[in-house]
């Protein structure tokens, strides 16, 4: 009985599976505009050095919400750039102002903003199970309507303990949280720790997607959504990684830090 | 059933696993066999794949092993492993290989998976791959998997999939009682798979740890904890313990230290090397850090009678029964190495901090003992504060540690105690039992730590002895060991050895001390009491000792010998004239005491052989005419007073 029972388990599993696996997208639909640079980071300077303060700045403290264990400091052992030309986010293993964890969590909020365009990022993964490095946007009028009205596109978020697959979702009014809208891209023969991947999104006056390496996997029209579009006002750029939560689930005694997420860029366009 | 079938293999190889498994096949067949092998990935799906046999291991329960149509994960059949109870009379544990007889191509892939369930959750000790029952060069192998009482999917990573190109090791496993209590582990969808998400190798060796120790000459180490970790593909780290014919070994300094493919140092040259590890490009984790010194002499040999003496550890005795000489316990960094020293052994103790040495199960009852002995040899500095701790515990009568009625006392040695510690000597902690005044019983005792700052430190002569009753022995109970010199190289004052040269006095009316001819089992001896000190006279025939290089004397005392008590010996050689006085008498005296070596003690022959050179005064000694004996030691035996080349 418990044979049968795992196996039916196994079958729905491999049926999602091949939903998820990005082999029947269809973007006829929606044409695709000419994409202009407008806004980038290399990340080029001496190892150690901070990040550009002209681009960055940081969210410093803990649990944003989602029960993380890290604190997120402005510290270089936690956000420093590599000296050779990458950024990187640093999850350490560390007793720090009454948490167990250090990390980083840097954002453009104030320095720049925009609506609509393409918004990209060259990165290889950290890994271990509670380990959640994230690449996303957020509404840069947090502070007058609050979340999840202000809207959230997360382009990329991984969990450290399926390093084949990342996630890519919106939330806004009525589709939050547990109920954002997401899918999953995943390698069936692959990791996304060991080399670098682009995580992309193209967001348009009423549409959304996602890609991984030029491969399109996620796709949400405006009226797709089962609340209010809230896709119209300028956004800014986060980059962290959590240690912890109820998204990832707790680091373990297996999960090895210190852990680097590594960004080789982030790159902003806007459509001719 | 097929039950038949798989009886038939287990019974008749398992006469064969028992030579092959634990004697070393050198065969390769890499090396013989270019030929390319069939890529089958299958192990066990629902029965055997092609060619693949089943051997128990030898003590194994060879039974232990079936297929089972019942349980099963999926398809028909699963594996079963019945786990004996604790001494089961038909073998106490179970364990076996799965392999072929013709090897396979695995290297497109990159991990042994299967699924695995047991009766109750338990640590199964050893599953792994690459055990061929012979060479096994590929062995890989984890440790305590985990398994439940729900079926779950494993996977042993292949730590280097280009070596297995012709692998006949498809799957092994060992697992002993759990908790003295037998169960049963079910394996299913055995097979080789192409997984693709297992990433990030780190290869170690040492445990990954960055090891430093002292080796002596013609020294063999083997270096061991050779792994690899693979972060698996629910990112979680996974240990694969793995052969040494997996890395590749370096050493810094090949004059010093040489290794080779298996991991082996052999020390060869005086220095230091630094030996590590590369797993194919990448370099391991872990390191020995290898420093060649110099070796003590021979540590001074026990003169104690047996009688007299409960040994611990010497060469000189029959040792009591030591459970251990390193308990290992926690925050101990102390590494122990067994090592000869011409032919006496010793033990050499590197990265001391503290070590326990225990003996609780057959405790050692020291009421009729009187002193505690122990030879001590380190190349470290002992300038102060440098010291070293001999920690005695007593577990009381109750015979067990706790109880509340467990004893102890430790004593510090220093460069400024008696015994005085010292660097590149042979130090002889020789102590009364009574200076251990915490130890205030010791007939049940079961521990000795050692600690100190010295980090290497030799020991030797380890022994608790009796030292006359309410007294030491005002006798000697045997005589000096017998001079063995050639004749014709010695000119003897005193020796039953040696015809000797004549002798005026053996105490001239100007000392103070009395002189009596005495026999110690036959040998004759010169008793010396009320000494302050003693002249001898041979002018009627004074010694030409031009020829030769040492002077010699044994002697024997009953009295203390703790500093600052001493002997003093000094030689007069009468000038060119023969007579004393002229102008031209020249003379020089040397001491000794319990700080010299070797030590002066009490109750034991002391032997001094003294190069003729070290009487830096006697500037003649063509006409030595005189010794003078000068001693705190009131009583002291004299015999084979020569002097040799």
């Amino acid at each position: 009985m418990n044979a049968k029972k795992n196996q039916y388990l196994i079958l729905l599993v491999c049926a999602l599976f091949l939903i998820t696996v990005p082999s029947c997208e269809n973007s006829t639909a929606i044409e695709s505009p000419t994409w202009q640079l407008v806004w980038q980071d290399e990340f080029e300077g001496a190892a150690g050095q901070r990040p550009d303060s002209t681009k960055w700045t940081y969210d410093i403290g803990t649990d944003w919400g989602n029960q993380q264990l890290e604190y997120d400091t402005d510290r270089p052992q936690n956000v420093s750039l590599d000296g050779n030309g990458n950024l990187l986010i640093t999850a350490r293993r560390e007793a720090y102002m009454g948490q167990p964890f250090t990390s980083g969590r840097i954002k453009t909020q104030g320095l720049y903003e925009q609506t609509y365009g393409r918004y990209e990022a060259r990165i290889k993964m950290p890994w271990g199970p509670g380990i959640w490095p994230a690449f996303w946007l957020l509404g840069s009028n947090i502070e007058t309507v609050g979340w999840p009205n202000c809207g959230e596109i997360d382009i990329m978020e991984y969990r450290g303990q399926q390093p084949n697959l990342i996630h890519g979702t919106v939330h806004g009014p009525g589709y939050s949280g547990g109920a954002g809208i997401s899918k999953t891209y995943g390698f069936e023969h692959k990791r996304f720790d060991v080399d670098f991947h682009v995580f992309a999104v193209e967001w348009g006056a009423d549409y959304l997607k996602f890609f991984v390496d030029d491969v399109m996997y996620h796709q949400i029209k405006k009226g797709d959504v089962p609340g209010q579009w809230v896709f119209d006002s300028p956004f800014f750029i986060i980059l962290n990684v959590a240690v912890g939560g109820n998204y990832v689930g707790f680091p373990t005694s297996q999960t090895p830090f210190p852990q680097s997420m590594v960004v080789d860029y982030v790159r902003v366009y806007k459509a001719l | 059933m097929n039950k038949r079938k798989y009886f038939y293999p287990v019974l008749t190889l398992f006469a064969l696993v028992s030579v092959f498994f634990f004697t070393s096949c050198e065969r390769d067949p890499n090396i013989l066999t270019p030929a390319t092998y069939p890529v089958i990935p299958e192990v066990f799906i629902d029965g055997f794949s092609s060619g693949l046999n089943y051997a128990a291991f030898g003590g194994s329960k060879v039974t232990a092993f079936d297929v089972d149509k019942d349980v099963k994960y999926s398809g028909t059949s699963s594996m079963k492993i019945e786990v004996p109870d604790f001494e089961d009379p038909n073998g106490a544990y179970a364990g076996g290989a799965y392999f072929t007889s013709e090897g396979r191509d695995l290297s497109s892939f990159d991990a042994l998976t299967f699924w695995a369930k047991a009766s109750q959750a338990a640590n199964i000790d050893v599953v792994g791959i690459g055990n061929d029952l012979g060479a096994s060069r590929n062995l890989a192998s984890v440790n305590g998997l985990p398994v439940t009482t729900n079926w779950k999917k494993y996977a042993i990573p292949i730590p280097d999939a280009s070596r297995f190109t012709s692998e006949r090791g498809m799957f092994f496993y060992s697992e002993g009682p759990e908790n003295g209590r037998g169960y049963t582990i079910w394996f299913d969808e055995v097979k080789f798979e192409k997984l693709g998400t297992i990433a990030h190798p780190r290869p170690a060796i040492l445990n990954s740890q960055d090891q430093n120790t002292i080796a002596i000459m013609g020294q063999v180490l083997t270096i061991g904890g050779t792994s690899i970790t693979f972060n698996m593909p629910d990112g979680t780290d996974q240990q694969v313990n793995i052969s040494s014919s997996y890395f590749t070994f370096i050493s810094s300094n090949e004059s010093v230290a040489t290794v080779n493919e298996n991991g082996q140092i052999t020390i060869v040259g005086m220095g230091n090397a630094k030996v590590t590890a590369k797993f194919g490009d990448q370099a391991a984790a872990g390191s020995i850090s290898v420093t060649v010194a110099n070796l003590p002499p021979r540590a001074p040999v026990p003169t104690r009678p047996a009688t007299e003496v409960i040994s611990m550890f010497s060469n000189a005795y029959n040792n009591v029964p030591i459970d251990t000489w390193a308990t290992g316990w926690l925050y101990s960094t102390a590494v122990l190495t067994e090592i000869k020293i011409e032919g006496d052994d010793v033990k050499l103790y590197t990265n001391l901090n503290f070590n326990g040495i225990e003996f609780a199960s057959q405790p050692i009852n020291a009421t009729t003992m009187t002193h505690f002995h122990m030879d001590i040899w380190t190349p470290d500095p002992t300038a102060p504060p440098a010291s070293f701790k001999v920690l005695l515990v007593d577990f009381g009568a109750n015979g067990v540690f706790g109880g509340g009625d467990d004893v102890s006392h430790e004593l510090t040695f220093t460069a400024n105690t008696n015994p005085r510690l010292a660097t590149e000597q042979w130090v002889q902690i020789d102590v009364p039992l009574s200076a251990f005044t915490g130890l205030t019983t010791r007939a049940h005792l079961a521990q000795l730590v050692i600690s100190g700052d010295p980090n290497t430190v030799y020991v030797d002569n380890v022994y608790f002895y009796r030292s006359g009753g309410g007294g030491t022995p005002s006798v000697p109970t045997a005589p000096a060991p017998a001079p063995t010199f050639p004749a014709s190289d010695v000119i003897s004052l005193f020796s039953d050895s040696y015809a000797n040269n004549p002798v005026n006095t053996w105490s001239a009316d100007w000392d103070m001390a009395d002189v009596a001819d005495v026999v110690i089992a036959g040998n004759n001896v010169k008793r010396y009491t009320n000494l302050v000190f003693a002249g001898i006279e041979f002018t009627s025939q004074t010694i030409d000792a031009n020829g030769m290089t040492h002077f010699h004397i044994d002697i024997w005392t009953p009295d203390p010998t703790a500093l600052p008590a001493s002997v003093k010996f000094k030689l007069v050689d009468f000038g060119a004239n023969g007579i004393f006085g002229g102008g031209d008498d020249v003379e020089h005296e040397l001491t000794f005491n319990a700080s010299s070596n070797p030590p002066l003690v009490t109750g034991n022959w002391v032997r001094y052989n003294i190069p003729l050179s070290n009487f830096t005064g006697l500037l003649t000694k063509g006409h030595l005419a005189q010794l003078i004996i000068v001693g705190d030691p009131n009583t002291l035996y004299v015999d084979n007073i020569l002097f040799h080349k």
